[in-house]
């Protein structure tokens, strides 16, 4: 402990000696962690696993039977249709599975009436989905079935903003002017990256506010907001046919997922997929190729090109930013312990060991590390802030945790190591008496 | 050769003046080997150094070749040095990234010579001081006397007028020492005029001349029987 | 000092020179590339519209009660706000339109000729329900045919921009051609329409009321010459004022919509392009502190020099040319980073191809930056007396 800090004494008066080289290494290294860190992190929230515990079991299903004679058509639509959805419900060989889309409304609670409506999200859903994803339930409880009723699921957030408490089952809610008991009240929940729906590149985005049962938004003819694609549907427009219409036609919105707790469950789901299209296809529908997809949750992204390119070009030359910057520190720092090397050599010829200059070295990586880290944290700061103003979609991407700021840390030694190790190993290690004779 | 009258050179700092040389006149003659003496800090340096043109002066004039260097630019400055100045410095002063070959070149170049006619006198210099057979080693791979041996031959390689050698033997032992003695002796019986600074008054004694400076100013100057020459 | 020296100097400093080279190297890569994107973003963004952009307002409303999405209601609404619109000083012509150019998403319909569906069909192309001031707010021209009047309100009579109608129908007269979406009777000159459809500048306008309003709708504005920041003062609350129950948006004027269809890509140049301008800095601060840090070592190669007879000029010119060395020669491995690189980038985002004259001009960048940044060293390495530097410590 006293070497440690005679030697972090020692990188000091070193520092001290020559403050403007040192300080421009540290700029320029921070530099390049900083922009490294801001881009990481983004990248982190981006790609992490929101819900490690099952994100093995959970996938989404996507089916090519849109009508059309294309041959050549083989990626099937992002969203399904109501018909699609209903064929592939109730299979029994999944564990939970919901369809989903995203709307919004403007709503308000019956005591309140007179006040102007606020905006809110809206997930219009299936019983399964909060079992699907793990939503933990502050009070109340989910739907008993997948039938219309006026009733929702409302997250904490619009609880206490509507009624200024959390424990409101029971109480009514007006959401586009129609009336709904809350039947539960869901706690602190939030998903990130938000991979139940990235349609629309959306998944940065919060979770909604509201959830709302199925087959009550298609009687009340309530749209997703993200895609809503029309194959060949023939329809006046007239807002009372809507829900036999919707129920009828390739009118696709829908998303659908489904849990399947094994591998052999997902070959056996699989299978079942593959004869319902044999089954369609011999009922003279299904006119594409076969083009089922079974995407898991991690990959959905992906199969649905939701990723952040501009991100992801950031990535490649942010890392390349760190390169630049890494070597030039460790330019600059051979350059300072190359100054420092008749130091060096004379307290060797005084009788220091390899290893207690090595420590010293150390005490110096350590010393950086802190500096840098520090500083790095600003820059990165800095940079996620410019991200955000110019990136659309990436605000909510901007936090760390103590998880993510421990490993830039660990990151920021290894680099500050990796800096010094050449030029550490050139002083100590090169022969005595060239040095002390020049 | 060397004609300086009424020479005076003044370090000034914000307190206070320094008379590094007051109000000197010397004269040097075509041929001659004049060695320098004087106890630390009596401006032996300062001279050499005004002499070579490196530093400046404040008050009097400098012939050099019947030429007055006053009110010369650096680009003429320089110019003369190369042509007309050779250096020998105790320290040696080789540039330690460049092979003997590149260090004893690097004159000539400035001089614009033809790569031909650099490396004619850059064999013979090497051939002069002995070390012909390692002209691609670096400075560092040589002894001190060695070194030494190639800043002669680096300094003689343009042919100028004069060397001036500032203890030129002062970092090495005697051996090594008397083989320098012994070459700049060759250097001059080949007509070059050598002026050395040294404190060693054996090897004052071997030259022909001996100039004493105190205080910035020049003792009489007298003139010396070459006592132990080709001892 | 001869190039041959300077590389043999160099070479003797191998660890240093290559981490330099490196360095050197990625940021002429880096750099060049984000020049290429943000010229890129600037094309994108600058490319003629066919529209006046700093004279059309647009601000999206949804009315917050269902009844007022719905008809009859909604079309006595959306009266009700252009006339109170059109009264405000400054506003040439209003309209409302299911969606606006330009902006990012809305609502496509495939068009193709009846009798040649599989030859003439174009996948995306978006339509425009709106009325008759559209023509005055968008200021576009009419080609060929007759512009719609309220005439045409609610049937199936259809304009076209000027490029769809060539992709239609080649050098046939249009007029009076039958599509699936209703008979042809004019083109418009193209204005651009949505960026990701079939094409940016395909367009149809149809005449005709909204069904509904669960998306919300658009009100367009066009106003006098520099009338536009009055008008966008009051806009707001002229809407509200003629119907308290909506949700209004912000106002745009019709260059933010273009900024914001584009955004991703302005954003991303940029940010590139602040990171070249750091990747510059980083590159001057080596530059400058490689020079600085050698001072001492250099001072006594200087002393030594001019004691040999170089001149202030040519030491200067010494230090320099080793550092336009390194950096030519950095450069140099540069341009393939700059390739490789671009290779790269392309695999994630559209990003031109490099041109020839592009690496050279970011190497003149590059050979400035560091000579500004070596010329303070070196020149205080020339003022070194040779007298000290050559002294013996």
């Amino acid at each position: 402990m006293e070497a440690l800090v005679h030697n972090l004494k020692l990188s000091w008066h070193s520092i001290k000696r020559a403050p403007l080289p040192y300080a421009l290494t540290l700029l320029i290294l921070s530099l390049g962690l900083g922009t490294f860190f801001s881009n990481a992190t983004l990248y982190y929230w981006m790609n992490r696993d929101p819900i490690p515990e099952k994100s093995q079991t959970l996938f989404m299903v996507r089916m090519n039977s849109v009508p059309g004679d294309c041959t050549d058509c083989f990626e099937p639509p992002r969203v399904m249709s109501y018909m699609d959805m209903q064929k592939m419900s109730g299979s029994g060989i999944t564990s939970a599975e919901a369809a989903m889309y995203s709307s919004n409304a403007y709503a308000k609670t019956v005591e309140n009436q007179q006040a102007t409506p606020s905006q809110v999200e809206l997930r219009v859903t299936q019983r399964d989905f909060f079992k699907l994803f793990n939503v933990p339930f502050l009070h109340g409880e989910t739907w008993p079935d997948n039938n219309a009723r006026m009733e929702v699921v409302i997250s904490k957030n619009t609880a206490t903003k509507f009624f200024s408490r959390t424990d409101v089952v029971g109480q009514d809610m007006l959401i586009d002017d129609q009336l709904y008991k809350v039947i539960g009240v869901l706690d602190e929940w939030s998903m990130l990256p938000r991979l139940y729906d990235v349609n629309g590149s959306r998944s940065a985005e919060p979770t909604e506010d509201i959830y709302l049962p199925l087959e009550t938004a298609y009687d009340l003819a309530i749209q997703s907001n993200t895609q809503n694609s029309f194959f060949d549907v023939d329809w006046d427009g007239d807002m009372a046919t809507y829900p036999q219409m919707a129920r009828t036609n390739f009118v696709n919105q829908l998303q659908f997922w489904v849990q399947l707790d094994s591998p052999e469950k997902v070959q056996q789901y699989q299978q079942y997929l593959k004869n319902l299209v044999q089954d369609e296809k011999a009922a003279g529908r299904h006119t594409r190729p076969e083009g089922n997809k079974l995407d898991n949750i991690l990959n959905v992204q992906k199969a649905l090109r939701a990723t952040n390119d501009q991100l992801d070009a950031f990535a490649l030359v942010a890392s390349l930013f760190l390169l630049v910057c890494v070597v030039n520190a460790s330019h600059l720092s051979l350059n300072r312990y190359m100054a420092n090397q008749y130091e060096f050599s004379l307290r060797r010829a005084l009788g220091a060991s390899r290893w207690q200059l090595q420590s010293q070295i150390m005490a110096d990586v350590l010393l950086s590390s802190v500096l840098a880290f520090v500083a790095a944290l600003v820059f990165a700061q800095l940079g996620l802030w410019t991200i955000n103003s110019l990136l659309p979609g990436t605000r909510a991407l901007a936090s760390w945790d103590w998880q993510m700021l421990s490993v830039m840390a660990l990151f920021v030694v290894l680099i500050s190591y990796l800096v010094t190790l050449y030029p550490a190993l050139k002083t100590s290690f090169s022969p005595l008496n060239q040095q002390l004779k020049q | 050769m060397i004609q300086i009258n009424n020479l005076s050179k003044i370090f000034r700092t914000d307190l206070i003046e320094t008379h590094a040389l007051r109000q000197i006149n010397l004269q040097v003659n075509e041929g001659e080997f004049a060695a320098l003496t004087g106890p630390s800090g009596s401006g032996k340096s300062t001279l050499l150094n005004v002499l070579g043109t490196l530093e400046s002066f404040d008050q009097g004039d400098y012939l050099l070749d019947g030429r007055s260097v006053k009110g010369l630019s650096d680009r003429e400055l320089s110019a003369l040095r190369n042509e007309k100045i050779g250096f020998i410095f105790q320290g040696f002063n080789l540039i330690k990234d460049f092979s003997l070959y590149d260090n004893i070149e690097l004159p000539l170049r400035y001089r614009g010579f033809s790569s031909a006619e650099r490396k004619r006198r850059v064999e013979q210099s090497l051939e002069t001081v002995g070390l012909a057979a390692r002209r691609d080693y670096h400075p560092s791979q040589l002894s001190g006397g060695q070194q030494q041996r190639v800043a002669i031959a680096r300094a003689i390689a343009g042919e100028p007028r004069i060397l001036l050698a500032d203890e030129p033997t002062g970092n090495l032992d005697s051996l090594m020492a008397r083989q320098v003695m012994e070459l700049l002796e060759k250097i001059n019986q080949q007509g070059c005029t050598i002026l050395m600074v040294t404190h060693d008054p054996d090897q004052a004694r071997r030259a022909n001349r001996h100039i004493q400076i105190v205080d910035g100013q020049l003792n009489d100057s007298s003139m010396y029987e070459p006592l132990a020459a080709g001892a | 000092m001869s190039v041959f020296l300077i590389i043999k100097s160099l070479l003797r400093r191998k660890v240093v020179t290559a981490l330099l080279l490196l360095q050197l190297a990625v940021t002429l890569g880096l750099v060049v590339n984000s020049l290429l994107l943000a010229s890129a973003a600037k094309e994108l963004v600058d490319q003629p519209t066919g529209l006046s952009l700093e004279q059309i307002l647009t601000v999206w409303v949804k009315p917050t009660s269902k009844t007022l999405r719905l008809q009859p209601a909604l079309t006595d609404l959306i009266s009700r706000q252009l006339t109170a619109v059109r009264q405000i000083p400054g506003v040439e012509a209003a309209d409302f339109v299911n969606q606006i150019p330009l902006r990012q998403g809305g609502s496509n319909w495939n068009i193709f000729e009846r009798d040649r569906q599989d030859e003439s069909n174009v996948d995306s192309v978006p339509y425009y329900y709106t009325s008759e001031q559209i023509f005055q707010v968008l200021g576009v021209q009419l080609i060929t045919g007759r512009l719609l009047t309220q005439q045409d309100w609610g049937i199936d009579n259809i304009l076209l921009t000027e490029k769809l109608a060539k992709q239609l129908f080649a050098e046939q007269n249009p007029i009076g051609k039958v599509t699936n979406n209703g008979t042809v009777v004019g083109v418009v000159s193209d204005f651009y329409s949505q960026r990701y459809a079939s094409h940016p500048f395909y367009g149809q306008i149809v005449f005709g009321p909204l069904h509904r309003a669960e998306q919300g709708y658009q009100l367009i504005v066009r106003v006098a010459q520099g009338q536009s920041e009055a008008v966008r003062k009051q806009l707001t609350d002229v809407i509200r004022n003629a119907e308290p129950q909506m949700d209004i948006g912000t106002v745009l004027r019709m260059d933010e919509n273009r900024d914001d269809v584009f955004r991703s890509e302005i954003g991303l140049a940029t940010l590139l392009s602040v990171l070249s301008g750091l990747m510059l800095l980083v590159a001057m601060i080596s530059a400058y502190s490689h020079a600085h840090f050698h001072a001492l070592q250099m001072q006594k190669e200087v002393g030594i020099k001019r004691a040999l007879g170089a001149s202030k000029a040519r030491v200067l010119l010494d230090v320099l040319s080793e550092s336009w060395l390194t950096t030519a020669i950095g450069a140099g491995f540069g341009i393939l980073v700059c390739y490789g690189l671009n290779i790269s980038l392309a695999k994630v985002i559209s990003i031109p191809a490099v041109p020839v004259w592009l690496p050279l001009l970011t190497m003149l960048l590059l050979l400035l930056c560091v000579t500004l940044a070596t010329w303070y060293p070196a020149r205080i390495a020339t003022r070194i007396s040779p007298a000290t530097a050559t002294k013996t410590l």
